[in-house]
């Protein structure tokens, strides 16, 4: 029996083809390109140019009033195991297609001259990266978003251990070991649920999430199935107090790297969560909400509390990152439309700032060779245009209405607000924290007197620099003042959960939700 | 059943080229040796030939001594493919040490005919025959460098441990025979399900068969002697006997423990469970200490054996036959990437003056980029990462064993899997991330020329677990017809 079917919306399987054409482009810069820089480089940026003008077709050709999966693409794979090589897109992972299409874009003109030893590899590596990504947010078969969700993994643990900072090999081995123990758990409970989903036991086991979805499982099986899942994510996203990997990788990882981790590989844990937790789990998901808000509010205030005392400028950017990604895990675990479409749109926005304050924290690398916060100071007389634009990511990224950072927090904030008011308030005080140590981070970097006259003979942003910042920038201008455009991509999606959800919900009222609704309110 | 002497039409042939192999070879000058590893290989591609003309029927011969079903016809091609690899290893290598003889293949050839008959018999006695068959050659293999103390050191901890292993595991095939009365696995079967045993005495066989069996494929606690044997042989010869010999021990386990001691499974899986646990556990920490690349992937395949052992509690308790068609896809897994990490060893070893220590892998991506490329993708197989078939063999693995209901047991195998990650990464970390020491350095100057053969070998190993990882679906299939066959019967 053989089956292939994709959805003639556009006429090609578009989703294959962005998938795949990175990694087509790397392999013709490995076997053909050997020693011819400014070739590879060009090819990579050509690859990478090609799938994010590809992802904006999608864009363009995305029926934005439906819930149901676009662009669907199903081919048999491992027949005796029930596993098939299944496509498809929905409103939750479109934006975040639309954003690992344009970090992986920015990030090649932005190395074009920061990697002197092994280029070919560089470039090479993200260009695999991208397949891994794009599968992952693409894939509708468990089996087959595993297999992409572990490809992740090689390419990030070479650009870490072969490009990065001293201790590159130390963060390299502890980024590669914490996420694969995370999943190998994660791939029990995907073998567990897809052999207990069959409809007999003669039956191949189910790794279709389309079937997976209609399945019932039992409470203890849901339980187990959803924390081994959780914890494989969490560890992803950070949440508290599975985090610790997240600033030694950062440290090490080359500024390329730090800005595909930020800014891709962090929002795999929210969307796994949401993508697979969610519709299998609900039982689970429903029961556990309130221990899952606490670390999600814990991890708010303790990332920007972290924050306030780092030296390293990159150190503080990767422990903003701990505390924007509770307002994510916060936002989904609301469990309200507002808060779920906040949560998107904090990570849709953290891709966007945080990486390019990491591009911005790798500019100012290459010029002053540290990034001792200490040993800066008075930068912005020597740099005026590198000030400007990072006092314009710092200001989004502390959440200035007007920009991308805002709206997110905003709306998750709305979100937990209607769960619980007395958390909402603490997760508001995380904002104000983030307000101090960005603000605090550049006085001490930018103003100030500036400590080395020899500043002022390095050169500012050049073209190139700005080129790479800019459509971060005007992205986050965008989503800032007119969210609608992004929102109404998520809505139907994000709802269509909800709706999903909100039978279970009604059940679950535990010991931990009766005190929360005795301080605040509850639903 | 057809009686047909076709069923032993492979080995026949594989007999046939060895003893060629022996006739000719005194008669050879030392340079006309060259390209005798291709007799070999010209030996056992018609040999497959004959499996594959023969798969869709069922022969056997020596009295139902012999089958030739779907089952060994899998093995058989496995062995084959085992076999040719392990002569396209070599060469070089032997003709470096100045050992470059026609025995060797020969030993190859007779080992691989060994374990055909043990992957393909249906009686007690005949197994035997392949067992020593296979481990006589096997000793030999071990002891081929003669002029190196490691390599006799090996040659004999080999021999007397093997020997001890093949008498464990002949009492208890008597013990077997003494209560059921017949020497045919399926008439013991039968015999054992349906007719109450002395029960004292069937114990004691499965201990003893298990024992044996521990003996010969390196499972905890008997598994003392892998790591000084893979050391001390030749290491294209630690290749062939890392690989071939488990693989058909593995073949006779299923058939014993499935076809003879199926209905006693509530007896022998509560000892494989122990067995199993402390075979991962050993495997997977001692692999961590060792500095000695060879040692290391000895540890390894101890902790791969430990895995196996699991799909085989699955194969015991469970209704369905995937327990054992996961033990056939693993098996041909584990002989891809673990062939293929020796072949790189033995590449280094032929090419720089290469002493299998990690350190001297240090900066390698530099000097041989090919080499180091191959053994990266080769660690991420063997690490159990996709999209290789390391990930696949072991996905499919804790597949049947949490379907047999064993989930914690699957636990307990991944959690191992990430602590063997760790050194499988580490070779990558030496490879890629680390720059050499002067005397590393110096000692992996290239010095040398390359050699056809081994190249051809590293890229069907490696492509093999490429192709094993992404489009695994006829060698599952043939996996899963294999053991319906077996079973059925």
């Amino acid at each position: 029996m053989t089956m292939y079917s994709f959805q003639s919306q556009i006429g090609f399987p578009i989703l294959s083809v962005m998938t795949f054409l990175p990694t087509l482009g790397a392999v013709a810069m490995l076997l053909l390109m050997r020693g011819r820089p400014r070739l590879y480089k060009f090819t990579a940026l050509a690859a990478t140019g090609a799938t994010f003008i590809l992802s904006l077709l999608m864009l363009a050709k995305f029926d934005q009033y439906t819930a149901d999966f676009q662009f669907i693409e199903k081919v048999n794979w491992i027949h005796r195991l029930g596993a098939s090589y299944h496509m498809g897109v929905d409103g939750i992972s479109v934006l975040l297609i639309l954003l690992t299409t344009l970090l992986s874009l920015i990030i090649i003109p932005a190395s074009w001259n920061y990697i002197k030893d092994r280029e070919l590899g560089f470039f090479a590596s993200f260009l695999f990266l991208e397949t891994g990504m794009l599968g992952t947010f693409c894939a509708r078969d468990l089996l087959l978003f595993y297999v992409f969700w572990e490809i992740m993994l090689i390419p990030m643990y070479f650009i870490i251990g072969v490009w990065g900072g001293p201790r590159r090999i130390y963060a390299a081995l502890k980024f590669f070991l914490f996420t694969m123990a995370g999943s190998v758990l994660m791939l029990v409970a995907i073998v567990g649920i897809a052999y207990l989903a069959r409809p007999n036991q003669y039956a191949p086991p189910v790794f279709d999430l389309d079937q997976l979805q209609n399945a019932v499982f039992s409470f203890p099986v849901q339980m187990a199935a959803f924390l081994a899942f959780f914890i494989a994510f969490a560890i992803k996203v950070p949440m508290w107090p599975l985090h610790t990997w997240l600033p030694d990788a950062h440290v090490e990882a080359p500024t390329a790297g730090s800005v595909i981790l930020a800014g891709v590989l962090l929002k795999m844990g929210g969307y796994g969560i949401i993508r697979f937790c969610i519709p299998l789990f609900p039982d689970a998901v429903a029961a556990s909400i309130p221990y899952i808000l606490i670390l999600s509010i814990i991890a708010i205030i303790y990332g920007a509390l972290v924050s306030l005392v780092q030296k390293d400028l990159k150190k503080l950017v990767a422990y903003s990152s701990v505390s924007h990604m509770g307002f994510v895990t916060g936002g989904i675990f609301a469990f309200s439309v507002i808060g779920l479409e906040g949560a998107l749109l904090v990570m849709f926005s953290h891709g966007l700032l945080t990486g390019a304050l990491f591009l911005m924290v790798g500019f100012m690398y290459e010029r002053l060779h540290t990034r001792e916060i200490s040993a800066m100071g008075g930068l912005a007389s020597p740099f005026p245009v590198m000030a400007a634009f990072l006092l314009f990511f710092t200001l989004g990224s502390l959440g200035l209405p007007g920009l991308s950072g805002f709206i997110g927090e905003f709306l998750s904030l709305l979100g937990l607000f209607t769960y619980n008011k007395a958390m909402a308030v603490v997760a508001a005080a995380g904002i104000i924290l983030a307000a101090a140590y960005l603000l605090w981070m550049y006085l001490r970097v930018m103003f100030t007197e500036t400590r080395d006259q020899k500043w002022f003979r390095l050169s500012d942003l050049s073209l190139r620099e700005i080129a790479s910042l800019a459509p971060l920038a005007g992205l986050a201008v965008w989503v800032g003042v007119y969210p609608n455009t992004f929102i109404n991509i998520i809505h139907p999606s994000a709802s269509h959960l909800i709706d999903h959800m909100s039978p279970y919900l009604a059940q679950h009222g535990d010991f931990l939700t009766r005190i929360f609704a005795s301080l605040g309110g509850g639903r | 059943m057809q009686h047909d002497v076709v069923a032993i039409v492979p080995e026949l042939m594989l007999i046939a080229a060895a003893l060629v192999l022996l006739l000719i070879d005194p008669f050879l000058p030392p340079e006309g040796r060259r390209g005798l590893s291709w007799l070999g290989i010209m030996a056992c591609l018609p040999a497959a030939a004959s499996v594959w003309l023969a798969r869709s029927e069922q022969f056997s011969t020596f009295s139902h001594g012999i089958a030739l079903d779907r089952f060994a016809v899998f093995f058989k091609l496995l062995l084959l493919a085992v076999a040719v690899l392990a002569m396209l290893l070599s060469e070089k290598h032997l003709a470096k040490n100045g050992r470059l003889l026609g025995d060797y293949y020969a030993l190859i050839l007779l080992a691989t005919v060994g374990m055909m008959v043990m992957a393909s018999a249906i009686d007690l006695a005949t197994f035997f025959v392949g067992l020593e068959l296979m481990a006589l050659c096997s000793y030999l293999l071990a002891g081929f460098f003669r002029y190196r103390e490691r390599s006799i050191e090996a040659s004999l901890k080999y021999f007397l441990t093997g020997s001890f292993a093949s008498a464990i595991l002949l009492f208890g095939m008597a013990l077997l025979y003494g209560i059921t009365g017949s020497t045919n696995y399926q008439e013991i079967g039968v015999a054992i399900s349906t007719t109450s045993l002395d029960s004292h005495v069937l114990v004691i066989a499965i201990v003893l068969l298990l024992g044996g069996f521990a003996f010969k494929v390196a499972a905890a606690p008997f598994h003392g002697w892998a790591p000084d044997v893979y050391q001390g042989a030749p290491t294209p010869a630690a290749a062939f006997l890392s690989v071939g010999p488990k693989i058909a021990a593995f073949a006779a386990i299923i058939k014993f423990f499935t076809i003879m001691l199926g209905s006693e499974q509530a007896r022998w899986v509560p000892l494989m469970i122990a067995v199993a646990i402390a075979t991962m556990l050993i495997g997977a920490t001692m692999a961590l200490l060792q500095r000695d690349l060879k040692r290391m992937l000895a540890f390894s395949s101890i902790a791969h054996v430990g895995y196996l052992l699991l799909a085989l509690i699955a194969a015991g308790q469970s209704h369905s036959n995937l327990g054992s068609s996961a033990v056939l896809f693993y098996l041909a897994a584990y002989a891809a990437m673990n062939m293929g990490a020796f072949g790189v060893l033995v590449f280094l070893a032929n090419s720089a003056s290469f002493g299998d220590s990690l350190d001297e892998m240090a900066g390698l991506a530099r000097r041989f980029p090919g080499a180091a490329g191959v053994m990266a993708v080769l660690m991420f197989s063997l690490a159990g990462i996709p999209p290789t078939a390391g990930f696949l063999a072991k996905f499919y693995l804790f597949a049947s064993v949490v379907d047999a209901g064993y989930a914690w047991l699957a636990v307990i195998g991944v959690l191992f899997s990430v602590v063997s990650a760790f050194y499988y990464l580490r070779v990558i970390v030496y490879m890629y991330m680390r720059e050499p020491s002067a005397e590393a350095a110096a000692a992996m100057e290239p010095a040398g020329g390359r050699s056809w053969d081994l190249s051809l070998g590293l890229g069907l190993a490696t492509a093999a677990v490429v192709i094993l990882g992404v489009l695994p679906g006829p060698i599952l299939n043939a996996a899963q017809d294999a053991v319906a066959k077996i079973l059925g019967s």
